[in-house]
C-alpha cells in the first residue's frame, strides 16, 4: 500500500516535469481575406458584396521548448513565422490547437502573460519618438513596477551589452535603424522576462549591427537564462546565435533539431571555388561535380558527399589546372533552399 | 496607479519638444480669439440680443476655447493610426488598459495646449474683461465639477469613435461627423442660448452640450446652483452608458483583432 502510493507520487511529478516551458500542440491558424475585384468596377463591387477566401496561414504545428533554449524560427516571407509569434505572445487566437507558456495560455491570459515575456516586432518601434531613449526606459519601469535597483542594474547591463552609450539622450527620431532595435531590445528586457519573441530583429541591418545584436543575445540567454525565440530568415542568425532551429513553409513544419541535425540531414556535399588566371577552361560532365555559377575567370563547383575535399581538390586541380582554389562548407542557406525545394 | 502618472508625464514632455509649432499654436489661437471677439462685437453691437451682454459673450468665448483645449485630442485617429500601422497588437501586450494610456496620453497632450494656447488668451483678456462679474465660489466649484466630467465624456465619444477603426480600418469621417454634431449640439461655436427652442431642446438628449456648454454655464452663473443637479447628473449618466458600451464594443474589438489579426 505505501509502496504503491509511494509510486502514485513519483508519477505525479513525473508527470509535471514532463511538460516543457512552452507546449505547442497542432496549432493552426486561418485568415478569413477579403477578395476585391479588378479594377474600380470591382472595388464598387467589394463595397456591396465581399467574398472572402480562407488562408491557412499555419497548419498543424507542435514543437515543445525547455527553459533557457535559443530558438531559430526560420521560413520564407509569409511562412507564418509571424502568426505563431502572435499566437505564442496572445495577440492571436488560435483556430486550433493549444499554447502554453510557463503554464498560462497567452490568449486567455494575455496581460498575466505580458508581465512574463518580452517582446520586438520587427520594425514596430514601442520607443517614444520624439523623446530620448531614456524616457521610455522610465516608461518601462512604471508599466512593470521594476524595483528601483533592479531597473537601475539592468539599465547598465543592456546600456553596456547593446553598446548604447553615445546615443541612449538622444531624440529616438535621430537614431538609425540598428540604434532603435538595440533600444526596442533593451526595453522588452528590462522586467528581466522569462520568454524573448523576436521578430526579425535584424532585418535591414547593417553588418555590424547585426553582429553586436547576436553577440548580446548569445549573452543574454548565457547570463539571464531568458528563452529566446527569434524569427529570421537570415541563415547567419541561426549559424551564429541559435542552438535549435524549427524550420517552417507554408504553415507547416518542416524541421525540427538542432543545426548539426539539420546539416547531416540536408548536408550533401561541400563546394568548391576555382580561380583561373585566362579564360577558363572546357567544363567536362561529371557525376561529382556539379558547375554550379560560372563567374569570369571562376568556377563554383558543388562536390558529392562521396569524396573528400582532398580527393576533390587533386582530381581538379590535375584536371583543370587553377591559380587557386578554395574549400567551402556548403552555406546553410543553400541548404534551406534544398530543404524547401525537397519538401 | 504610477504607471499612468508616468504616460501622462511623458505625454506631456513630448509635446514640449517642438517649439515653432508651439508658437504657431499661439499665434493661431490669439487670432481665433480676435476674431470671435470681434464678430460677436459687431453681431451684440446691432442689437441682435439683449438679453446676451458682450461681458458674458466675451467669457463665453475665452472659457469655450479653454475647454476646447482640454478636450482637443483625437483619441480617434490614435486608435486609427496604431490600427493602420500595427501597432495596436503592442499596446495590447503592454500590462495597462489601452483606454486609460490614452486618456492618459491625451490629457498630457490636452494639458501642455491649454499651458501654451489659452494661458495667452487669459493674459491678454485680463485687459478686456475689467467688470465683469467672476463666478462666486459656488457657481466656480460646479464649473470645475462639471468641466472634468464635461473632459471625460469628450474622450468617451471620441474613444468610441475611435474603436470603430477596429472594423472600418479608417474612422476619420465619424470623426468629421462627430466633430459637426459637438458644434450644432454642443454649441461650441455659437452659445446654445441663441438656438430656436426645437433645437435647444434636442441638445439636453445629446451628450454633447455637457461638454463645454454646461460647464461654460456654471462659470458665467447662467445655471442657478439650485437647478445644478440636472447637467451634473446628465454628464455622469452620458459618462456611465457610454462607458458600458465601450466595455462591450472593446471586448468585440479585441475579438476581432486577436480572430483575425491586425
Amino acid at each position: 500500500m505505501i509502496d504503491f502510493v509511494g509510486i502514485k507520487v513519483q508519477n505525479n511529478k513525473e508527470a509535471r516535469t514532463n511538460m516543457s516551458f512552452i507546449e505547442v500542440k497542432n496549432l493552426s491558424k486561418e485568415y478569413q481575406i477579403a477578395i476585391s475585384g479588378k479594377g474600380i468596377s470591382g472595388a464598387v463591387k467589394s463595397l456591396f458584396h465581399r467574398e472572402y477566401k480562407i488562408k491557412k496561414a499555419v497548419r498543424d504545428v507542435s514543437f515543445s521548448l525547455e527553459k533557457g533554449e535559443l530558438v531559430g524560427y526560420i521560413g520564407p516571407n509569409g511562412a507564418g513565422k509571424s502568426t505563431t509569434i502572435k499566437m505564442l505572445s496572445g495577440v492571436l487566437i488560435p483556430t486550433s490547437g493549444l499554447v502554453t507558456v510557463g503554464g498560462i495560455i497567452p490568449y486567455k491570459d494575455r496581460r498575466e502573460n505580458a508581465k512574463h515575456i518580452g517582446v520586438v516586432f520587427g520594425q514596430r518601434s514601442q520607443l517614444y519618438w520624439d523623446l530620448p531613449i531614456s524616457d521610455t526606459f522610465e516608461l518601462y519601469e512604471s508599466l512593470y513596477s521594476i524595483p528601483k535597483d533592479k531597473f537601475r542594474e539592468n539599465c547598465a547591463y543592456f546600456t553596456e551589452l547593446l553598446d548604447m552609450k553615445d546615443f541612449i539622450n538622444q531624440p529616438v527620431r535621430q537614431l538609425s535603424l540598428g540604434q532603435k532595435m538595440k533600444a526596442n531590445i533593451a526595453i522588452a528586457l528590462l522586467h528581466d522576462p522569462d520568454v524573448l519573441y523576436l521578430d526579425e530583429p535584424t532585418i535591414g541591418l547593417d553588418v555590424t549591427s547585426k553582429k553586436i545584436l547576436r553577440e548580446a543575445l548569445k549573452n543574454i540567454n548565457a547570463e539571464k537564462k531568458t528563452t529566446v525565440i527569434l524569427t529570421t530568415h537570415d541563415m547567419d542568425d541561426i549559424e551564429e546565435v541559435c542552438h535549435r532551429l524549427i524550420m517552417i513553409d507554408q504553415g507547416q513544419k518542416l524541421f525540427d533539431g538542432t543545426l548539426g541535425d539539420f546539416r547531416a540531414r540536408y548536408n550533401d556535399g561541400f563546394s568548391l571555388k576555382l580561380e583561373f588566371e585566362g579564360p577558363s577552361p572546357l567544363w567536362q560532365e561529371s557525376r561529382t561535380y556539379e558547375l554550379l555559377e560560372q563567374p569570369p575567370h571562376q568556377w563554383i563547383i558543388k562536390a558529392s558527399e562521396e569524396i573528400t575535399s582532398k580527393e576533390a581538390m587533386i582530381e581538379l586541380i590535375e584536371k583543370y589546372n587553377p591559380t587557386n582554389i578554395y574549400v567551402e562548407e556548403e552555406r546553410i542557406e543553400e541548404i534551406v533552399r534544398r530543404a524547401y525545394a525537397l519538401n | 496607479m504610477k504607471k499612468y502618472w508616468t504616460v501622462f508625464k511623458k505625454s506631456l514632455k513630448s509635446e514640449t519638444i517642438y517649439r515653432p509649432a508651439a508658437l504657431a499654436g499661439i499665434a493661431g489661437s490669439l487670432l481665433g480669439f480676435f476674431m470671435q471677439v470681434f464678430l460677436w462685437k459687431a453681431l451684440l453691437g446691432s442689437g441682435a440680443r439683449r438679453d446676451t451682454s458682450f461681458s458674458d459673450m466675451l467669457l463665453f468665448i475665452i472659457i469655450n476655447s479653454f475647454m476646447l483645449e482640454l478636450t482637443r485630442t483625437n483619441v480617434a485617429g490614435i486608435i486609427e493610426n496604431s490600427m493602420i500601422d500595427g501597432t495596436i497588437s503592442m499596446e495590447l501586450l503592454r500590462p495597462m488598459s489601452y483606454k486609460t494610456f490614452l486618456l492618459m496620453n491625451a490629457l498630457g497632450k490636452n494639458t501642455y495646449g491649454t499651458l501654451t494656447r489659452t494661458v495667452p488668451i487669459l493674459i491678454i483678456s485680463v485687459f478686456l474683461i475689467s467688470g465683469t462679474p467672476l463666478p462666486n465660489l459656488y457657481h466656480f466649484i460646479l464649473f470645475i465639477m462639471s468641466a472634468f466630467l464635461g473632459i471625460l465624456l469628450m474622450f468617451e465619444v471620441t474613444y468610441l469613435a475611435g474603436l470603430s477603426a477596429f472594423w472600418l480600418q479608417r474612422c476619420w469621417f465619424i470623426e468629421f461627423y462627430l466633430m459637426g454634431f459637438e458644434r450644432i449640439f454642443g454649441g461650441t461655436m455659437v452659445p446654445i442660448w441663441f438656438y430656436p427652442e426645437w433645437l435647444k431642446k434636442m441638445s439636453f438628449f445629446l451628450p454633447f452640450r455637457y461638454m463645454t456648454f454646461e460647464p461654460i454655464n456654471f462659470f458665467l452663473g447662467k445655471t442657478p446652483v439650485e437647478e445644478a443637479w440636472f447637467p451634473i447628473l446628465m454628464a455622469l449618466f452620458w459618462l456611465m452608458a457610454l462607458n458600458v458600451l465601450d466595455k462591450c464594443i472593446w471586448q468585440m474589438a479585441v475579438k476581432r483583432l486577436t480572430v483575425n489579426g491586425g
